[in-house]
């Protein structure tokens, strides 16, 4: 049992009483910002990368996927107790946790989320452990050709599973990816689009374009509505479940955790979709449907497993491919770079503490979640109550304050600011920031890897279908193409989203 | 009549319509090189033609296609949470972290109608003595807590 012994390996790197306290701090800090609606994983990631720098590898990277889970758990409080979504992979637990918390279930609605988080937790660490390094293997094998349709096929894929339009998700793509080639071309040494800005001679920083485009704008966007204050209707009485709850809990988390689990391994996919996905299988298999948006048990069983599963599982192609499939894995491969370790196929073989160590702290993070947000409750709900006036000027300093220790750079504080303003119009004109992002993060390795298969091939695009690899992940992009274009799967791809308007 | 129906669309496609031209006109010097051997412009001049052509169908496509109208904006928030981070880039290196997140808290705190003064300093007084104690002593940043460079 090579799993067993890898893992104690990774329990003794993670239970260091330095790693536990990252991974409490990190859990924490991810319900927090998964109980407060108006701040999500992406801009709070962003914002402490700049203090992992004085961590251990280890260490910083426990910390940060915490935050990244610990939101899953959190963000189902908010949507149950007052019927907001703490975070987009919570919205679809509103629809039935706050009707539960109506008729005086909340405390059963939260002990369910919670559980089913957990288990949903345990097997996706445990996915991690058994399949990742046997894709690691696998993609041993991959040059310059597989990589490049492999991130091909991951941005075709993000086209599909991005909410809203078709089109604007592929003008996003190819904007980041344009944006990202922005700096010094590493062939020619020509710096491109960089008008003579010392700052953008190593490309544009990932983290004020995370922080614009996603903290605040959505600051912006919440102040346009007025930023409304959540009010706590529900009282949680006893938080156990009965028999009944219980019994229709248990297959709803088990089908959550199944699809939260696959569709966190696709580009795009991860917590959000997940939690959608989930919904919707839910309310077509139950025998209970009419039941649907009144409050039934498997509307926040299936869910809330789904998006948390989806979570860990989304860390598989970053450790194994070394490709980022969503913007929070995007930022991972950011805190990696800072440490000096290379995202890829070599990170499990060459650093195995610090990709066991990870892993076993995921489930232990997994474990403090549980105590974290069920006894201590009552403190979320506490928190609930501050109100968003004085929240939104926090998160903006901490913002300001973290961009400009990146290194000491007015100009990156700026753009920020540019970046900002570009998010709000994205936002106003019903452009989603998440594919931006991810043909940011590609554009300079797709080019790389592009260019490289060309010098491989002289220059002849057959390349990319003569290596069977290649062929074969080409083969499945255009099966997604072709799903777009067809009809049938267009009207349940809409239905998916529609819960959320 | 001709006229515009998915607002969303069109300003979109316009957006993208101008960048994609930007993006041509800065680039237009980078060497475009060959298929074997690609140059500094080969990629960039590819996407922009992309995003030129992706633009302008979303553009046109508005005229055909109903969607939905853009949600109404509101100029104060928009205006105080921009200056806001403008005031930071301006004020941090010249009087140092305390006193410029204390004016940003401010600055940033207009931004919503329901904004109160008092509550707002204390607000700001509190969060520029957590950053100091979080970025100048714990994290030992390289940050003046005052400073005052004019």
């Amino acid at each position: 049992m090579d799993i067993l012994h890898n893992l104690a390996i990774g329990f003794g790197a993670a239970a260091t009483p330095l790693n536990l306290l990252f991974c409490l701090f990190g859990c924490l800090i991810g319900t927090l910002i998964g109980v407060l609606p108006g701040i999500g994983p992406i801009a709070t990631i962003a914002m402490l990368l700049p203090v992992t720098f004085g961590l251990s590898p280890l260490g910083a990277l426990i910390m940060l996927a915490g935050i990244y889970y610990g939101a899953q758990y959190g963000g189902s409080t908010t949507a149950i107790l007052v019927n907001l979504p703490g975070e987009s992979s919570s919205v679809v637990t509103c629809i039935d946790g706050y009707r539960m918390a109506q008729r005086g279930r909340a405390g059963a609605a939260l002990a369910i989320a919670a559980v089913g988080s957990f288990f949903a937790g345990c097997v996706g660490t445990v996915l991690i452990a058994a399949f990742a390094p046997i894709l690691a293997t696998f993609a041993e094998q991959f040059r310059s050709p597989e990589y490049f349709s492999l991130m091909l096929f991951g941005l075709v894929a993000a086209v599909v599973l991005a909410h809203g339009s078709v089109v604007k998700a592929v003008a996003m793509i190819v904007l980041g990816l344009l944006i990202g080639l922005a700096g010094t071309d590493t062939q020619s040494g020509v710096a491109r689009f960089t008008f003579g800005i010392p700052e953008l001679y190593d490309g544009v920083d990932f983290v004020p374009v995370a922080m614009g485009l996603f903290g605040f704008a959505e600051i912006m966007s919440n102040l346009d509505r007025g930023g409304d204050q959540p009010t706590i209707t529900a009282r949680i009485t006893s938080l156990w479940p009965n028999r009944e709850e219980i019994r229709r809990a248990i297959p709803a988390v088990l089908r959550g955790t199944s699809i939260g689990s696959f569709l966190g391994l696709l580009p795009g996919g991860g917590a959000v979709l997940s939690s959608f996905a989930a919904y919707t299988l839910e309310k077509k298999v139950s025998r209970y449907a009419a039941e649907f948006g009144k409050g039934a048990v498997e509307g926040v069983a299936g869910p809330e497993s789904a998006n948390n599963a989806g979570a860990q599982t989304s860390f598989i192609p970053l450790l194994t491919l070394g490709i980022p499939s969503t913007p929070v894995m995007a930022l991972m491969m950011g805190a990696m770079t800072i440490q000096g370790i290379a995202p890829g196929t070599a990170i499990i073989t060459e650093r195995p503490l610090l990709f066991w160590g990870m892993i076993a702290s995921m489930w232990i993070g997994n474990l403090m979640l549980v105590v974290i947000n069920l006894p201590l409750i009552g403190i979320w709900v506490t928190l609930l109550k501050v109100p968003y006036r004085v929240l939104f000027p926090s998160i903006l300093v901490f913002c300001c304050v973290g961009a400009f220790s990146i290194n000491n750079s007015t100009f990156l504080i700026f753009m920020m600011a540019g970046f900002a303003l570009l998010g709000y119009v994205f936002h106003k004109l019903g452009c989603e920031g998440a594919p931006f992002l991810l043909g940011f993060v590609l554009g300079p390795l797709m080019e790389e890897n592009l260019r490289r298969s060309m010098v491989l091939s002289f220059g002849d695009p057959s390349i990319f279908v003569q290596r069977p690899i290649s062929l074969a992940i080409l083969l499945l992009t255009l099966g997604l193409v072709l799903l777009i274009v067809a009809p049938q799967f267009r009207q349940t791809r809409e239905e998916a989203f529609q819960e959320e308007t | 009549m001709i006229r515009v129906k998915n607002p969303q669309d069109f300003w979109a496609g316009l957006l993208f319509l101008v960048v994609g031209c930007l993006a041509l006109w800065f680039g237009r010097n980078y060497a475009f090189g060959t298929a074997t051997k690609m140059g500094p412009g080969y990629l960039p001049t590819v996407l922009s033609w992309g995003l030129v052509l992706i633009g302008a169908f979303l553009s046109l496509r508005a005229f055909a296609l109903k969607g939905p109208a853009i949600e109404r904006s509101l100029i104060r928030p928009q205006v105080f949470i921009l200056l806001a981070i403008v005031v930071f880039g301006l004020l941090i290196e010249r009087v140092g972290l305390a006193p410029a997140i204390v004016v940003v808290t401010v600055v940033a705190a207009i931004a919503s109608r329901e904004m109160r003064w008092r509550e707002t300093l204390a607000v700001a007084v509190g969060l520029a003595a957590l950053c100091v104690g979080l970025f100048i002593y714990l994290l030992g940043q390289p940050l003046t807590t005052w400073t005052w460079n004019f």
